[in-house]
């Protein structure tokens, strides 16, 4: 436990280290205080926004479609893994389908996606959903495939039917692998919810970002891009929580 | 050889009537990844009796695992046919409970969710579950671990619990794939006794696979002795040595010790050799 929290104190290092090599980029008059404002502006702003009912509104709306997104995209891709893993006659059929699909830049299908979705919340989610879903199937089906087969033989021995085997075993099994996967998922999640509402919205943390910019509103310009990496980095906590909790008969990862 | 061989027929060896498993002229071939084959067992045939200890002797690659597994149910035969209890074996079943080398632990399970298992497959409700798994934790010696993972479980305990959790939905044949083999030495001799212990009481059918000469003769009443490329059935040797047995008593036994010789030069490769 000690030594768990002297790693986290560690990677606090970095972090401050990036805040002082920006503090000493506007000190040092490498950059005109007029297109990189300081730190302390920029994260003062941030605690005057949180408070800020209007700020937090769109905030309220990119986590909204972010996690929409992401639970449609783990609704999919896990029974979709699973299956394809499991199921040979799926599986042939999955597998080419994820290859061709897998590299595509979602985020060139956006533009289509708000013909036929419109600029609201649809078009974003759907988004959302197309670029979290790949690294969630592909962790699962890399995961199911490799559950080992006496842990289902046992269970087949025990009464449980093939079928039932899905999500009495290789489902339990497969966890570690789809929370490894959900973690890239929640990451790519909140890159794409933020370029889809700098692209086109009228709302969100992506949108307030395009909106200063236009007004240079230089300050305002950074402060969306702070909230995005803070819900990302208490995501990531929790999902860390989620993990150690549910995995916590599974042996130690190295 | 011997004088203790028989050939490898399937002579029953008690007066009893149909046998509990049934194996007849079963091969099985697997296709290589260079697109061969290779026939991994040559028309075996044995029959094994109602409560009747069999070991399954044979260096690695015999496929002597691999016969377990069809007996179970978890293997198709490429051909021949097995009958356990007079019917054809199409799939596992609560009637034949393997116990494997690795374990095979549910490791999101706790050594209670884990012998309950099979108890709430067969249909009992939580509560009544988990009373029976209690009780069957108590008789294989781990009282007091049923909130552990098995993660927090020695080797030893893991093996107790996974022997636990197939006694739990009442298996009338065990289907023993090397399970003391990645235990050491003091341990295996431990559970070795105890499930001597075990059997004496209930006296299932146990088909029982080891490259341990010695863990083989202290265990059977017959050991099948296998050769290898392709898997066959070399000998079966009657183990004719009294029960209940004590291994301090038949260590000194001159038939145990001949038993032991014979055996290990039937096996075509020393088992000091075999990779673990």
């Amino acid at each position: 436990m000690i030594a768990l929290r002297r790693e986290s104190l560690l990677g606090l290092l970095p972090i401050l280290a990036l805040l002082a090599a920006w503090q000493g980029t506007v000190a040092g008059g490498l950059v005109p205080p007029a297109l990189l404002p300081p730190p302390a502006a920029v994260f003062g702003r941030l605690g005057q926004n949180l408070v800020d009912p209007a700020f937090l509104g769109h905030a309220g709306v990119t986590l909204y479609r972010l996690f929409a997104g992401f639970l449609i995209a783990l609704a999919i891709g896990v029974p979709l893994g699973l299956a394809g893993a499991r199921i040979r006659a799926l599986g042939a059929v999955v597998r080419p389908l994820v290859r061709v699909l897998a590299p595509v830049p979602k985020i060139a299908l956006y533009p289509a996606l708000i013909l036929s979705l419109g600029f609201d919340d649809a078009s974003k989610i759907v988004l959302v959903v197309a670029d979290a879903l790949f690294p969630i199937l592909l962790a699962t089906f890399a995961g199911a495939a490799s559950v080992e087969p006496k842990l289902v033989w046992s269970a087949r021995a025990a009464g449980t039917s093939a079928a039932a085997t899905l999500w009495k075993v290789v489902l339990p099994a497969t966890l570690p692998a789809i929370l490894t996967g959900s973690r890239i998922a929640l990451v790519i999640a909140c890159i794409v919810v933020f370029l889809a509402e700098m692209i086109t919205s009228t709302d969100g943390l992506g949108y307030l970002l395009v909106r200063a910019t236009r007004t240079f509103q230089i300050v305002d310009m950074f402060v969306p891009l702070l909230a995005i990496s803070g819900i990302g980095l208490l995501l990531n906590g929790a999902l860390a929580l989620a993990r150690r909790h549910l995995l916590r008969g599974f042996p130690e990862e190295g | 050889m011997s004088a203790t061989l028989t050939p490898p027929a399937s002579a029953a060896p008690s007066g009893s009537t149909a046998p509990m498993i049934a194996i007849a002229d079963l091969s099985k071939t697997f296709r290589r990844r260079d697109g061969g084959t290779h026939l991994a067992l040559d028309r075996i045939a044995l029959d094994v009796h109602e409560g009747e200890f069999v070991s399954i002797l044979g260096p690695s690659g015999c496929g002597k695992s691999t016969l377990l597994y069809m007996v179970g149910g978890f293997v198709e035969p490429s051909s021949g046919t097995i009958a356990v209890g007079g019917r054809p074996v199409t799939g596992p079943g609560p009637d034949r409970g393997p116990v494997f080398q690795e374990f095979a632990l549910f490791p999101w399970k706790t050594v209670l969710g884990n012998v309950a298992y099979g108890l709430r497959e067969a249909g009992l409700g939580r509560s009544a579950a988990e009373a029976q798994a209690r009780q069957l934790i108590e008789r294989v010696g781990l009282k007091g671990y049923e909130s552990f993972y098995p993660k927090e479980l020695s080797g030893g305990m893991k093996q107790r619990v996974a022997i636990a959790r197939t006694l739990a939905y009442g298996p009338a044949i065990l289907l023993m794939d090397e399970p003391f083999g990645a235990l050491d030495a003091h341990t295996r001799v431990r559970l070795q006794n105890e499930l001597l212990g075990l059997w004496e009481r209930d006296r299932k059918t146990v088909l029982f696979v080891t490259h341990a000469v010695d863990e083989a003769v202290f265990l059977s009443d017959r050991v099948v002795v296998m050769s290898r490329q392709p898997g066959r059935i070399k000998a079966i040797v009657p183990v004719d040595l009294p029960r209940p047995r004590r291994r301090e008593e038949l260590l000194l036994d001159p038939r145990y010790q001949r038993l032991v010789i014979d055996l290990e030069a039937m096996i075509e490769d020393p088992p000091e050799d075999l990779p673990a």
